[in-house]
């Protein structure tokens, strides 16, 4: 972890409210680019509804729902990645770390080469999301049995996450090397992560899930921020510290999980997003958590945005953005003077 | 090397795979039909799902090249509004791109106002039928494995767009050059052959394509016709030990001479058909787009197994 003293002393208050607009800026610049392009008063004119009926369209079934949709697993990644990085008290932790992509392409992978995606359209996203949450249920149940109590071991459990991982990953190319051609490029496809099949309806489930997860994260913030320094000492200062620890990976994991099914796997947003804040801000987690979920939704909405609008209507894998902008970005930070 | 790897893939589907044209039911071109007035178009897909159109389709994006080809030859280029960057065909240079095949741009079709989208059966998340149905755009899809497929994906394109029966000649003109190339090579002896779709890993074209069947129109057999896949990656060991005795190499994929690119290559180069250069190329653009020129590639093919019964030269 990257105990950095705080670059800037802003109090909570600002820093939120600049994030904020940041945010919203982002958005109404994502919603404006695009295959057709328009001023910000025909957007929010479109978004009332008036104006060509096609641009009404474009604004409203495809634009808007999946930037609010890239917002929300920016969000959701950021926060899960600030809580598994306290958690497990390495800075290389992010939403992935217990296995909960590799579950996730398992079971999407799986619906896939047995066609039940082709016949149901919640198919591939519920098994991806079942499959997250069993990947993670397994990772405890490993970590529990070799603990030996009902302690948990964070050591053991990042390594149970790190060979659940391994295992599930070595299934989805087992079944994918006896997979027809179409299957593996579908299945390719989703694994890339992208926000293209975002609707209403993904982004209604999202919301559902990231509002209490936030709330729970946040209100855990203090137990994290003691977690954090190590586990004797948030006991000795009156954290329950096993209840604190299942809750914040059950919803770090959850949110994670639901990000996945909607969206792919999406790198670097969870892993780099808290450590920037962190850098800028400091690592008290009453600031660092809400703020990494605004930083969180606006950097990937501007990813989202660069990949489906530099080039053209070919869209770029947005992995390959979120990593291109942002190692630049946070290299950067960590050079700047005054950081450590 | 992963991201390659499927790009590869995707070309060799999209020159390979299938169509879906899907027609939604505008009313409005209905009365300036002269031709089949009586207006209604019902076609089911190869998906199974069927197409009602109130007229003949006026707008039409297709998301697979050889449907664009086809749409082409049936005379129906002003009905194309769109491409994608995996067309080849220059008269839909200048129009506007939705991006790939598979992973076209939602918002650039609706920006294009299509009756009825052209797409791949083989999406097997359906996301852009999906998509696209939510927006009332319908999709089409269809399959080009094998000729089967292709000549019922020119009925149903002729069907679409109000004719079928310049789909119907264009039908019993390919036949007419199919046979010719069957009756050129009758009695020669079937030669073994097998199709290198790409050197590394080995990968031919398996039985029920039309390459495949192709290659039996024009006297030749592959040594992989007992493969369960349609496109099978086979070993290099496999390939020496059933020897064929010619490589038939889609040009495109080798610029430089085929010859020299194997000879260069392990495996490949203790192949006897190598050692002794029998290599033919063909062009990649005949046979690899399962649409209205399969008769030209018949006749690719058969130049490349039977050269001596060809007027034209194998390339």
């Amino acid at each position: 972890m990257t105990h950095a003293r705080p670059v800037l002393a802003w109090p909570l208050s600002i820093r939120l409210l600049v994030l904020a607009i940041v945010t919203v800026l982002v958005l109404i610049i994502a919603i404006r680019l695009g295959a057709v392009s328009m001023s910000t008063s025909a957007l929010f004119e479109a978004v009332a509804g008036r104006g060509d009926p096609t641009t009404v369209t474009i604004i409203r079934q495809l634009r808007l729902p999946r930037a609010l949709q890239a917002a929300l697993v920016g969000g959701a990644l950021a926060i899960a990645g600030a809580t598994f990085q306290a958690l497990l008290r390495n800075p290389l932790a992010e939403p992935y770390t217990l296995g909960v992509s590799s579950g996730a392409a398992a079971g999407a992978v799986l619906t896939v080469v047995t066609g039940w995606s082709i016949r149901t359209v919640w198919a591939l996203p519920a098994a991806a999301f079942a499959g997250g949450a069993v990947a993670m249920l397994l990772v405890f149940r490993i970590a529990f049995s070799v603990g030996g109590s009902r302690s948990l071991d964070t050591r053991v459990l990042l390594l149970a996450g790190v060979v659940v991982s391994a295992f599930l990953i070595a299934i989805v190319w087992l079944v994918l090397t006896f997979a027809d051609t179409d299957s593996v490029r579908s299945a390719i496809f989703w694994m890339l992560g992208s926000n293209a099949g975002a609707s209403w309806r993904s982004v209604g489930i999202l919301f559902v899930c990231f509002v209490p997860a936030l709330v729970i994260l946040c209100s855990l913030a203090r137990p994290l921020n003691l977690l954090s320094i190590g586990e004797p000492t948030a006991a000795y200062l009156g954290t329950s510290v096993e209840k604190t620890k299942l809750v914040a990976f059950g919803t770090a994991t959850l949110i994670t999980a639901a990000s996945v099914s909607v969206s792919g796997t999406i790198g670097f947003v969870g892993l780099i997003i808290p450590h920037a804040i962190r850098l800028v801000w400091g690592s008290d987690h009453r600031g660092l958590l809400p703020c990494s979920a605004l930083a969180g939704a606006a950097f990937l909405v501007a990813a989202d945005t660069l990949a489906r609008y530099v080039a053209g209507a070919n869209e770029l894998p947005i992995g390959i953005v979120t990593a291109l902008i942002g190692v630049p970005c946070f290299v950067w930070l960590l050079r700047r003077p005054g950081t450590q | 090397m992963f991201v390659r790897a499927s790009r590869r893939s995707i070309q060799v589907i999209a020159t390979v795979a299938s169509l879906v044209v899907a027609c939604s039911g505008e009313p409005r071109a209905a009365a300036r039909t002269p031709v089949a007035a009586t207006g209604a178009i019902v076609v089911v897909d190869d998906a199974g799902d069927t197409l009602r159109l109130a007229a003949p389709a006026k707008r039409v994006i297709s998301l697979i090249p050889s449907a664009t080809e086809t749409i082409i030859a049936l005379g129906a280029l002003d009905r194309i509004v769109g491409r994608t960057r995996y067309d080849v065909a220059k008269e839909v240079d200048n129009l506007p791109s939705v991006g790939g095949g598979l992973d076209p741009s939602t918002e650039a079709i609706v920006a294009l106002h299509p009756d009825v989208v052209i797409g791949w059966d083989n999406d097997k998340r359906r996301a852009i039928r999906t998509k696209l149905a939510t927006l009332n755009i319908p999709v089409f899809s269809l399959r080009t494995e094998d000729t089967t497929d292709i000549f019922h994906g020119i009925a149903s394109l002729g069907k679409i767009l109000g004719r079928d029966s310049a789909a119907a000649a264009l039908a019993s003109s390919i036949r007419g050059t199919i046979d010719s190339v069957r009756r050129a090579v009758a009695g020669r002896p079937t030669r073994s052959v097998m199709f290198v779709i790409y050197p590394e890993p080995p990968t031919t074209a398996g039985p029920h394509t039309f390459i495949d069947e192709l290659i039996g129109v024009a006297g030749g057999r592959s040594v992989f016709s007992d493969s369960h896949d349609l496109w099978p990656t086979v070993s290099m060991e496999e390939v020496l030990k059933r020897q064929p005795d010619l490589l038939i190499v889609p040009q495109g994929e080798f610029k430089a001479n085929a010859v020299d690119q194997f000879r260069a290559r392990s495996g490949w180069r203790d192949l006897e058909a190598v050692r002794e250069g029998h290599i033919a190329t063909v062009s990649a653009d005949l046979t690899q787009r399962p649409g209205a020129n399969i008769g030209e590639a018949a006749r690719a093919l058969q130049a490349a197994i039977h050269p001596e019964t060809s007027s034209t030269k194998a390339k």
